[in-house]
């Protein structure tokens, strides 16, 4: 498969050459320490090298027919700039509710670009927004007696995610499990890939508090950071934020992480939706490409 | 989620990716694309390290690259180059902003 396109000559040429360039500078300015890596790389236990591959290699001057173990990688970053690409088009320059249209278009993208049932209303129940800011929620108790020190699986985990801290009171629907001993790997991960959604906005949630508090109970959601294409498959496990925060849901610790989303100024829209699953077939985490 | 390079969480190229999917290019010709973009970041980023650190230290660097120890990376360098990130990231910011600016043109 050779570029044949005007756009990728061009660029094909401009960046190469850039890097060429690049490459010139560094090796002349810094001679004397990529001799000594030379010298010594016999010596060192290197991996996969792609911080050096692209360093030390010229830029493949036409597309690879497969690519190195340091760039193999991209095939999913391309299946992502597809999906970014199809959201741009159909999204709303601001952040707000979508409208029907929307709405089915962008279902329409994330169903078939993540193989689950995205539905914006389920069982005649809907939230106040399909598109909106996220926060940073804290870890929830998953039972009594849980705290940071017996909260994570691994010291990497708790390195990684303790920073957070925990909720100083229970999540809408209390503890997880009764005890340490019932928690169940379902369990478990519910707190890990939690959301906390507004709830109390939905239509028709004053007039049937208990029903539909019983529906949002673990509802499973997709939600998608349309800037990167980063889908996880979350449960409803608190309620909020408040509506004068200016955000419209939070997210655990882990599920912030994944989508590369942050609090505060730096804050960014996701899209969520319902999982319609009524065999409880689609595993809570992220969704690969 | 392993990070990349021990730069990764400085770089920001969601405009690059959308004007990159907005050409008239085939789907291979968009992921080489990417990784020039890649390349180019990388190697700026690693230029501007080098001329902050002093021989010694540029042959702990890289070593440290080559071993892929991301964490032990950026720790060496915050040890050794004062505001190392604001640094890198002006770096990136400035190839980006190029890089955006070549698609532009080759628009035209």
């Amino acid at each position: 498969m050779q570029g044949k396109s005007i756009h990728y000559q061009k660029l094909l040429k401009k960046w190469s050459e850039k890097h060429k360039d690049l490459q010139r500078q560094i090796f002349e300015k810094h001679k004397d320490a990529f001799d000594w890596l030379e010298n010594n790389s016999k010596q060192l236990v290197v991996g996969s090298i792609a911080g050096i591959f692209m360093l030390t290699n010229p830029i493949i001057p036409q597309i690879p027919a497969t690519f190195s173990a340091g760039l193999s990688q991209q095939e999913p970053v391309d299946k992502r700039v597809f999906l970014i690409y199809d959201l741009k088009n159909v999204l709303p320059s601001d952040i707000r509710p979508l409208t029907s249209d929307e709405e089915a278009k962008v279902t329409e993208v994330l169903s078939r670009t993540f193989g689950v049932n995205a539905v914006g209303e389920l069982s005649g129940k809907r939230l106040n927004s399909q598109y909106g800011y996220i926060g940073q929620e804290q870890h929830l108790a998953r039972f009594p007696g849980d705290n940071m020190y017996a909260h994570f699986d691994n010291p990497e985990e708790s390195f990684e995610f303790g920073k957070h801290g925990m909720a100083p009171g229970l999540g809408a629907f209390r503890y997880f499990a009764n005890s340490r001993g019932e928690m169940t790997e379902e369990d478990n991960l519910r707190e890990k890939y939690y959301i906390a959604v507004q709830t109390f906005l939905s239509p028709g949630f004053n007039e049937n508090v208990r029903e539909y508090m019983d529906f949002y109970k673990y509802r499973k959601m997709l939600v998608v950071n349309p800037q990167n294409g980063r889908a996880i498959v979350t449960d409803i496990a608190d309620s909020g934020p408040a509506a004068w925060t200016g955000k419209q849901l939070g997210g655990s610790p882990e599920v912030m992480r994944y989508l590369e989303r942050v609090d505060g100024s730096q804050k960014g829209p996701v899209l969520y939706f319902f999982v319609d699953d009524p065999e409880n077939k689609v595993s809570l985490g992220p969704v690969g490409l | 989620m392993k990070r990349k390079h021990f730069y990764s969480h400085l770089v920001e190229t969601t405009h690059i990716t959308l004007e990159i999917a907005e050409l008239d290019v085939t789907s291979g010709e968009r992921v080489h694309l990417l990784s020039l973009v890649e390349a180019n970041i990388h190697t700026t980023v690693v230029s501007k390290v080098l001329d902050e650190l002093d021989p010694l230290d540029k042959k702990k660097f890289l070593s440290n690259l080559s071993l892929e120890d991301h964490d032990k990376t950026l720790a060496h360098l915050k040890e050794n180059v004062s505001d190392i990130e604001e640094k890198l990231k002006k770096e990136i910011d400035k190839v980006t902003k190029e890089l955006l600016q070549d698609i532009k043109e080759a628009k035209n």
